[in-house]
């Protein structure tokens, strides 16, 4: 069964995809020519981290490029994540720069 | 005399193939590289648009470098790498002065790795003006060598080359080393898994027969930011590791403790006959110098950056020393401290003793915004380092990685990188910045990118080896 997702970028830019089974967030995303940003494609350097507003995910791989209250607080990394009922996401890289400060300031 | 032993009486000195009186790729030594080379009419420079969100693919910048030329200090050609996410980090040739005796072989293809993407281009030169990428090996293959996030690439003797892998297949540790040949196909894993944990840099001295490398992190610890809680996990390295470079095994590792935290580039001496070099320990500030003694290898600090306090800071501002180099000559250290702003060079004519020579600041946290009048904002302090053959021309470029610009200038993403040159007088030991050069990497048709590290077509003081 496909999954609807809906995109939502800071700037109030949304979109929609449909995600087919056994599909990630970002395949999904790719094959319907919408960008998102990601980096290894491997669950390990979060680059693509969204923040999951509503609906539920699978991991195909484990999310290593997040640590555990990173997860806790509803972010999830698009690249290794299966949607397993519709899904409304904020998107873009401004999510990813929420996960890391500078962490002397 | 023949012909042969005096070059500079052959009719044909300055062809482009045997101008150099042997047959390989290079210069027969560091002195000849000096004499022998023209000054760089281009630079290659890694763009990228990873960590922003410009909808498109990082690439190779060909930046005009002749002050002679029309379009001086721009871009004037771009290679797109054919997928999004690679971020382009370092990158190196197919071939150095280390195959300086093996006839038909070129400096002639970029070997261009994706530190995130795990994906390997090779970039052809021919055209020095218009590069071609003529070769990508993707990702899974890498990944069946149980190695990812490329970092290091240095030619080995004969057409092999090599590159540190800072992680395993799933971004864990440890780290190793992945081999191609000289047809650009991964050959396999040049280390024995395990040998080592963590990777980054590595420069070898194949006279005598060793080869040192540093530590980072593992990739899924580094690749999402700087997080001060991995530090106190012990998550990020402070080692240096001291191979057998024939044999491919471990001899020795110096643990430089708390005052070597992550110890990042390491820079050999030139001269082949030199058992000595520097690293710079990117998180405490440090410069190290090493060097072989009755069999053994140590490592002593030999230059120390003091933090500085930050109206804006709660702590006091390392330097964060992330780039050096030697000049070709040997005589000079240049180091980039990031976060500062600065950008030194060193006499280290003693190599256990550098004594400050000169400095300049542009951006960066204490450095001035605008150091060029007239021009762009400088945000992001001077980060990767190359210097001429001749040790004359020093440029930089302001971006680190992606993700840790986007924690410590997060402007860097915003507009663009810059890359500024010093004119270097090596005789009085000074810098001065080159008003009339800057390349402007926030005004590109996709959007503002940010640029990384930088080569020279004939060769740099950051890769070449002698045998
Ligand atoms: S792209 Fe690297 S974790 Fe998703």
């Amino acid at each position: 069964m496909s999954h609807a997702l809906t995109f939502e970028w800071a700037d109030g830019r949304t979109a929609r995809v449909d995600a087919r089974p056994d599909e990630t967030v970002v395949e999904a995303a790719e094959r319907e020519s919408v960008a998102l940003p990601f980096g290894c494609l491997t669950g390990a350097c979060a680059t693509c981290t969204a923040r999951l507003l509503d609906g539920h995910v699978a991991y195909r791989r484990p999310p290593r490029g997040l640590k555990p209250d990173q997860r806790e607080a509803g972010y999830v990394l698009a690249c290794v994540a299966e949607p397993r009922s519709d899904c409304r996401l904020r998107v873009g890289v401004d999510v990813h720069r929420e996960l890391v400060d500078n962490p002397w300031k | 005399m023949s012909d042969a032993d005096n070059p500079a009486t052959d009719a044909d000195a300055h062809a482009h193939h045997d101008h150099h009186g042997h047959e390989g790729p290079g210069y027969v030594t560091p002195q000849a590289a000096i004499e022998e080379s023209e000054p760089e009419e281009v630079a290659y420079v890694i763009g990228l648009y990873v960590g922003t969100d410009v909808d498109a693919p990082d690439f190779l910048a060909v930046v005009d470098t002749d002050p002679d030329s029309s379009t001086y200090g721009q871009i004037i050609d771009r290679v797109e790498m054919p997928n999004r996410g690679d971020e382009l980090h370092h990158f190196g040739w197919n071939a150095c002065s280390s195959s300086c005796h093996v006839e038909g072989l070129e400096r002639q293809h970029l070997i261009v790795p994706g530190q995130r993407s795990s994906r390997i281009h090779v970039v052809d030169t021919a055209d020095r003006r218009d590069p071609e990428l003529v070769k990508v090996i993707e990702p899974e293959e890498v990944f069946e060598h149980d190695l990812s996030a490329p970092h290091t690439v240095h030619c080995i003797p004969d057409g092999k080359i090599l590159i540190s892998m800072l992680g395993d297949a799933n971004g864990e540790l440890p780290g190793g080393f992945l081999e191609l040949n000289d047809d650009f196909e991964v050959e396999g894993r040049w280390d024995t898994p395990g040998d080592i944990d963590m990777n980054y840099d590595y420069w070898y001295q194949p006279r005598h027969n060793v080869m040192i490398s540093s530590e980072w992190a593992a990739p899924k610890t580094y690749y999402p930011g700087f997080d001060l809680e991995d530090v106190e996990a012990g998550k990020y390295g402070r080692q240096l590791h001291i191979w057998d470079w024939e044999a491919g095994t471990v001899e020795q590792t110096i643990d430089l403790g708390e005052e070597g935290m992550i110890p990042l580039e390491v820079r050999f001496l030139h001269s082949p006959v030199s058992t000595h070099g520097f690293v710079g320990a990117a998180l405490s500030s440090n410069v190290f110098h090493f060097y072989e003694d009755g069999g053994e290898w140590h490592a002593d600090k030999a230059i120390d950056v003091e933090p500085r306090e930050h109206d804006d800071w709660d702590m006091p501002v390392p330097g964060l020393v992330t780039d050096l180099l030697v000049s070709m000559d040997d005589r000079y250290l240049f180091f980039s401290n990031w976060l500062h702003g600065d950008v030194r060079m060193y006499d280290v004519s003693d190599p256990a003793n550098p004594r400050l020579a000169d400095r300049i600041w542009a951006g960066g946290l204490f450095g001035p915004r605008n150091p060029i009048e007239g021009e762009r904002d400088v945000y992001g302090g001077p980060q990767m380092l190359q210097l001429s053959l001749d040790g004359e021309r020093l440029y930089w470029t302001t971006s680190l990685f992606s993700t840790w610009d986007n924690q410590f200038y997060p402007e860097e993403g915003e507009q663009g990188s810059v890359m500024l040159k010093a004119d270097v007088n090596p005789r009085k030991g000074t810098m001065a910045l080159d008003q009339e050069f800057l390349v402007d990497f926030g005004d590109l048709p996709d959007g503002p990118a940010r640029a990384h590290e930088i080569r020279w077509p004939d060769g740099d003081c950051t890769s070449d080896v002698w045998l």
